[in-house]
């Protein structure tokens, strides 16, 4: 069984955002709602200095705090190691966002139940990746099964030592990030 | 300060779960330590008790989406016993019925209340173990969500423990007030409680914040919000000055004075402790700061 995992490389991110208008049309989500994000920060002193674009979405975390918390058990690890969400089960009580330490989930007002990123598992079922990571014009994404020593992204981290971010937080996220 | 996925509605239910289940350990106390002089403190305790939960319970139950709009979702609400929400449904489903039974039993209300009143110890015994598991769980709650640093604290349940006790007991005296305009002068004896709980929990909100300072730098962020920071105002004025020293002297006053004191101080400094608790559970939810991930 796979268990898949994203490696992002942030050097090459230009923060063109053409991740989330592609996680929006793929979840059919309004504009204003957004399963990913763009972070952006300054690094260094002048005259030595760059931006840095991150892009943040749940980490799918082995140990995830929202999975823990969820009363109903609507937040669920499917075989694939995704941490998914039940729509007929959520009832809304926003515990889950609460618990991320990463506050990765939004809140579906039309549903009336708390979503994430689902690693657009109905494409990755069907042989594709996710469209966060097909659209994304540099580059910046790699998605793969993490349990394949001989898979692409397996060999990125290996290659560039990529992490998790704070993975002192103890949750083991399932993105690694290949920062400088 | 990022805004919190909680607000006002969970806000009220934490005060007034707290103030509901201090009130009913009020009513026990006075029921089975000094049964003759305070009688009207039991009752007007035991009386508000269920109502002040449950009202806290439906603002709990309003703060939900697709749980309210489709009540029937809510039967999936105890399926995860790793989540303190599932814990808090078991506890609470089971605390009201008993704070009501004990509520009809001490005021002999209709044909429950007599039949109740003869198990009027084993609803203190079963009612208090469940009121502690009431206004422990609200701290509990929040004290393991690993997303907000300065919550995650074993401080938080014995802060919300005390200070559950001490606004149950000004709502059952705020009652006992309105109930019998008698009672006033006897209240005094109840003002030692406040000097206790007041004082107990001055210690351990102090220690919660101090500790916070150095644990994490997000813990130390929340903590700076409150004392220096954009809601130190609130913390201050509300918490502290209102909240705790004013009422605090006002019951020292209270119980040294025995019964001399003003009616409108008496329930003035109930009122102010009522005012500090809601404050105190308000600022803990806005102070709360998640991981710097980036």
């Amino acid at each position: 069984m796979p268990r898949y995992g994203m490696a992002i490389d942030t050097t090459k991110c230009i923060g063109c955002h053409s991740c989330r208008v592609a996680c929006q049309n793929q979840n059919g989500l309004d504009y204003k709602e957004t399963f990913n994000w763009i972070k952006n920060r300054e690094r260094g002193v002048y005259p030595s200095f760059d931006k840095e674009y991150i892009p943040l979405q749940c980490n799918h975390c082995e140990n995830a705090p929202c999975q823990r918390v969820c009363p109903t058990g609507a937040t669920f690890t499917s075989k694939e190691g995704v941490v998914l969400v039940n729509p007929n089960t959520c009832v809304g009580c926003k515990y889950c966002m609460e618990a991320c330490p990463y506050k990765m989930r939004v809140v579906d007002h039309q549903l009336g139940i708390v979503e994430k990123c689902r690693f657009c598992i109905e494409l990755v079922r069907a042989g594709g990746t996710p469209a966060c990571v097909s659209t994304c014009p540099t580059q910046v994404r790699i998605f793969g099964d993490l349990n394949d020593p001989n898979s692409e992204i397996s060999k990125f981290i290996a290659q560039t030592g990529a992490l998790p971010l704070r993975p002192d937080l103890g949750t083991s996220p399932k993105i690694f990030y290949k920062r400088s | 300060m990022q805004e919190s996925a909680w607000g006002w509605l969970i806000i009220t239910y934490l005060f007034l779960a707290g103030a509901g289940s201090g009130a009913f350990l009020a009513a026990v106390a006075c029921d089975l330590l000094a049964p003759d002089w305070s009688k009207a403190l039991a009752k007007a305790g035991s009386l508000v008790s269920g109502p002040l939960v449950a009202i806290g319970t439906l603002c709990l139950v309003l703060d939900l989406e697709a749980g309210l709009w489709e009540p029937w979702r809510q039967i999936y609400l105890a399926n995860n016993l790793s989540s303190m929400i599932a814990w808090g449904v078991i506890v609470l489903s089971i605390f009201i019925p008993i704070a009501l039974l004990y509520a009809a039993a001490l005021n002999e209300i209709g044909f429950i209340g007599k039949f109740a009143n003869k198990y009027v110890r084993p609803l203190e015994i079963v009612g208090s173990l469940f009121a502690l598991g009431t206004a422990t769980y609200t701290g509990v709650l929040i004290a393991v969500v690993n997303g907000v640093p300065f919550w995650n604290t074993p401080l938080m349940p014995v802060l919300f423990l005390a200070s559950a006790i001490s606004t149950g007991l000004a709502a059952a005296m705020i009652v006992a007030a309105i109930i019998d305009v008698a009672t006033i002068k006897t209240l005094s004896n109840f003002a030692l409680g406040h000097v206790i709980f007041l004082s107990v929990e001055a210690l351990v909100l102090m220690l919660l914040v101090f500790m916070s300072l150095t644990r994490s730098t997000e813990a130390a962020y929340s903590a700076n919000l409150l004392i220096s920071g954009l809601l130190s105002p609130y913390f201050w004025g509300l918490v502290v000055i209102l909240g705790i020293v004013v009422p605090f002297f006002l019951s020292v006053i209270e119980y040294l004075e025995y019964g001399e004191m003003p009616k409108a101080l008496v329930v003035g400094a109930d009122i102010l402790v009522l005012i500090g608790g809601m404050s105190l559970r308000a600022l803990i939810v806005f102070s709360g700061t998640p991981p710097q991930i980036i």
